[in-house]
């Protein structure tokens, strides 16, 4: 198959046993009856309406320029694709990461060798575009989709394609990945459609949860439907042997231990 | 807030069973108070000033109170309303923790924020996850038993009766027998297990390893006057809501504004001010409104934790201490320590669900102590954690390198995966430290710089501790396994001994160069062992309560130093904690300790 041929269906997700295109859903994932927002009569008043706003449009961008932000879309659309879902239910991604870095929000920490978070994503756009013309002749932007995922394949490898070795020196590449890889975990994981589509019971008080073991349901949560799905033919994304074994011990992150 | 509807069948009460009348905060949905039942006037001198309402200060400013001094506690962060403000939701929990800036370097960087640090009234105690382990009698000695690091100036014995009580104030649930250490039972049932305690039994049990199942955890299982019983929604460490795990807010706090004391919030201390005769006499601070204000008092304790109190200490810097304040012996901000945290991750064939349950609820310390047969001394624990969607991915962004369609797949099983941690006791290094960056904060004080190296015996232990914690998943019935190394808590960096040359503070927290500045918090730790520091922190605090009372007017006038220890006062205890619960074996030290003392 010639990748890049067709866009639309290179980039969906593939039937494991026909190998024909699964067309996008409302809610992806095993649990296609279930939805959490259902339940948010059952939430404390202060938790039902942050997770609601969630719901609302996005706020116009006020940090990334207009150039930026086409690049960030696209650049997230690799990182946490959504083809699987219908355009309608797809969940916002850079508004949010426009949102903490035009805040100056910080998680209470700098590492040594990383500039503050703002200056640290103009950086790597940057890295990108200097990247791209380096080994492929055009900018990052006018790259096949395909290639575009080569570039950020050798990122999350910590393997950097030549041409912005300049940046690299400013900006410790595997802390800048995780960083926006995490900031696009974080934009995805916190929208109760996500929470659906993997099966994750919410905001739990003052209801409680009663079946504890064996990962039973609640009476109003939902078994698992699975289906067998394979990565869209066009990208390089998709778990491969490394990703079962400690072969990243360059990535490390932030977030809550107890 | 909005009203219930009107059918409580169809919808259970909307969070608090009755809302908060004006000025009056929620801790937990039954326990309503008023923050500011005292205000000292402006100018006035108070007893104590205490830095830092957190696990130690809470405790502190509570006993201190309750005793009869004049005592106010400086917090940077709020008096939360935990109805209003803490929310069932992981990005709604990130105000909850220490997010102003701070550098971290080093071969091994820590994360620090949400990772390990408070801020708010309760500070870490109220994200924690409340497992509450003792300390072994062997942390007390470890230079003497194996030649690393160095012993603690008191014994496991001095600080038990204050286990004990604390114990009972939080409360802690856990088993009736806990086999490790200075073996024990606790005084309230355990929780039921969710299936990430199912995992590490399952798994342990297939090794031969003993393990412990439904505490110790400072979780109400059962409702015990106003606070209710845990109802298993896994957001422990994003604030419980609910009002089941203890933290210093709904424990201590309440008795000790009823019992005089004051607590101003958002109030963030830049300067410990050194008076006359080598005594402190007050602190400055910014206020809620930016402005710079000082505060006198008879005597300081800070209680930051243990980046922010060496901070504080070096920010006070003087001309008769131009290193910064009570460090003559150059060891404020040394021998900063974390335990090494790595969460492991099990996919299993099927259903887990670990968002169901508190994170912490089962373990083993079948590893803690020295084991001759290892290349390391000293050891770890293994516990059950249960990160929610949005930790759990950036855990399988790092263990697994996830991006792109790998992620999303992992994630949709998200209900598949269970997750265990290690717990290992990484050592004290004079080079792992806190001193200050050039960046400065919001208010222009200097932010910390933490530097964090591995060394030889800590790299050892984490490699065999993590693959035990593998094997413990596989033999689960895990059908893959990853982990990803992080780190967990934070103490030393002012340690306690009895050479001034060589430690901050004594053994009760009194800094060796001025006898009216103490620190009570973490950073007194000389060691750390496998087990969560909160409950010792708490304890020590405790203690060191028991031990200014003692002292009374002496601590104020005298710059003589007693070092006999105190007699534990469980009149001080919060009202209807001790004597409750059920006596297990191994327990009552409180009464023979008391005894003993009354017949010397």
């Amino acid at each position: 198959m010639k990748y890049g041929a067709d866009p639309t269906t290179d980039r969906l997700p593939l039937d494991a046993e026909t190998r024909k295109p699964l067309q996008p859903r409302v809610q992806p994932g095993y649990y296609p009856d279930y939805d959490v927002i259902s339940q948010q009569r059952f939430w404390d008043a202060a938790t039902r309406e942050l997770v609601l706003k969630r719901l609302n449009p996005a706020p116009p961008l006020r940090f990334f320029t207009p150039e930026e932000a086409k690049l960030m879309q696209v650049v997230c659309d690799h990182l946490l694709p959504q083809d699987d879902r219908e355009p309608g239910h797809r969940i916002e991604i850079v508004p949010s990461i426009d949102e903490r870095l035009f805040a100056k929000k910080g998680p209470g920490y700098r590492y040594e060798d990383m500039p503050p978070d703002d200056e640290a994503y103009r950086l790597f756009l940057q890295a990108l575009d200097l990247m791209a013309p380096a080994n492929y002749g055009r900018p990052f932007l006018e790259l096949t989709w395909r290639e575009q995922e080569e570039i950020l394949q050798a990122l999350n490898k910590s393997r950097p394609p030549d041409g912005a070795g300049e940046i690299w020196k400013r900006l410790s590449l595997p802390k800048v990945w995780t960083l926006l890889v995490g900031d696009c975990i974080t934009a995805y994981y916190q929208h109760p459609w996500s929470w659906s589509e993997i099966g994750f019971g919410g905001p739990a008080y003052p209801r409680a949860y009663m079946r504890l073991e064996r990962g039973q349901p609640e009476p109003w949560e939902v078994d698992e439907q699975r289906y067998s799905w394979e990565a869209p033919p066009d990208t390089l994304s998709d778990l491969d042997e490394s990703s079962h074994h400690d072969h990243y011990p360059h990535l490390t992150h932030g977030g809550i231990h107890d | 807030m909005s009203k219930p509807s009107g059918n409580l069948i169809g919808s259970p009460v909307d969070g608090a069973f009755q809302p908060a009348d004006q000025g009056r905060h929620h801790l937990g949905p039954m326990q309503k108070i008023s923050p500011a039942i005292r205000r000292f006037a402006p100018g006035e001198e108070v007893d104590y000033l205490i830095v830092g309402v957190g696990s130690a200060g809470g405790v502190l400013l509570q006993r201190l109170a309750r005793a009869g001094f004049r005592v106010i506690g400086l917090e940077a962060g709020p008096f939360w309303d935990t109805e209003k403000d803490w929310y069932s939701d992981e990005i709604g929990a990130q105000r909850l923790y220490w997010q102003d800036l701070r550098i971290t370097g080093g071969t091994d960087p820590l994360a620090l924020g949400a990772n390990n640090s408070g801020k708010g009234v309760g500070g870490g105690s109220v994200h924690w996850a409340a497992f509450t382990p003792r300390l072994h009698p062997s942390d007390f000695r470890v230079h003497s038993l194996d030649g690393v690091a160095v012993d603690w100036p008191m014994r496991y014995e001095d600080l038990k009766p204050y286990y004990e009580l604390l114990e009972l104030e939080m409360p802690v649930s856990g088993p009736a027998w806990f086999p490790w250490g200075d073996p024990h039972g606790y005084a309230y049932g355990p929780h039921p297990l969710g299936e990430v305690g199912n995992v590490l039994v399952r798994g342990c049990t297939r090794l031969g390893i003993r393990v412990c199942a439904g505490g110790p955890v400072a979780i109400n299982a059962g409702s015990h006057d106003d606070r209710p019983h845990c109802i298993y929604r896994g957001f422990c460490i994003q604030g419980c809501k609910v009002g089941a795990k203890a933290s210093t807010l709904i424990t201590h706090v309440p008795d000790a504004l009823r019992s005089g004391a004051e607590i101003r919030d958002y109030s963030m201390a830049s300067r410990i001010a050194l008076g006359p005769n080598n005594r402190v006499d007050g602190v400055f601070y910014f206020d809620r409104d930016g402005r710079e204000q000082f505060q006198k008092a008879r005597a300081v304790i800070v209680c930051g934790y243990a980046i922010e109190t060496p901070r504080l200490l070096l920010n006070s810097a003087c001309p008769e201490y131009p290193m910064g304040l009570a460090n003559s012996s150059d060891t404020v901000g040394r021998y900063l320590m974390a335990q090494a945290g790595n969460v492991i991750l099990g996919r299993f064939p099927g259903l887990v669900r670990m968002y169901k349950a508190p994170p912490a609820h089962a373990l083993t310390e079948e590893f803690y102590e020295t084991d001759p047969k290892r290349d390391f001394a000293r050891g770890f624990a293994i516990q059950t954690v249960g990160p929610l969607p949005i930790a759990f991915g950036k855990q399988i962004m790092a263990a697994m390198g996830a991006w792109g369609w790998g992620l999303r797949r992992v994630m949709m099983d998200y209900n598949h995966w269970c997750a265990l941690a290690l717990l290992g006791e990484i050592l004290p290094w004079h080079s792992n430290r806190v001193t200050l960056a050039k960046e400065r904060d919001q208010f222009g004080i200097p932010v910390a710089y933490a530097h964090f190296n591995l060394y030889d015996n800590d790299k050892k232990m984490i490699k065999f501790g993590r693959e035990k914690v593998m094997e413990v998943m596989s033999a689960a019935g895990a059908e893959q396994v990853v982990q990803e190394q992080r780190y967990a808590h934070l103490v030393g960096a002012a340690r306690m001994g009895s050479d001034p040359a060589t430690s901050v503070v004594d053994k009760f927290g009194r800094t060796h160069d001025i006898a009216n500045l103490f620190i009570c918090d973490g950073s007194v730790m000389p060691t750390q062992g496998s087990a969560n520091p909160g409950l010792t922190i708490q304890a020590l605090a405790a203690r060191t309560a028991d031990y200014l009372i003692t002292q009374g007017e002496n601590v104020f006038r005298s710059d003589h130093r007693d070092l006999t220890e105190p007699t534990p006062r469980v009149e001080l205890s919060p009202p209807g904690t001790f004597r409750k619960g059920i006596p297990r074996p191994g327990t009552g030290w409180i009464f023979r300790r008391r005894a003993l003392q009354a017949k010397a």
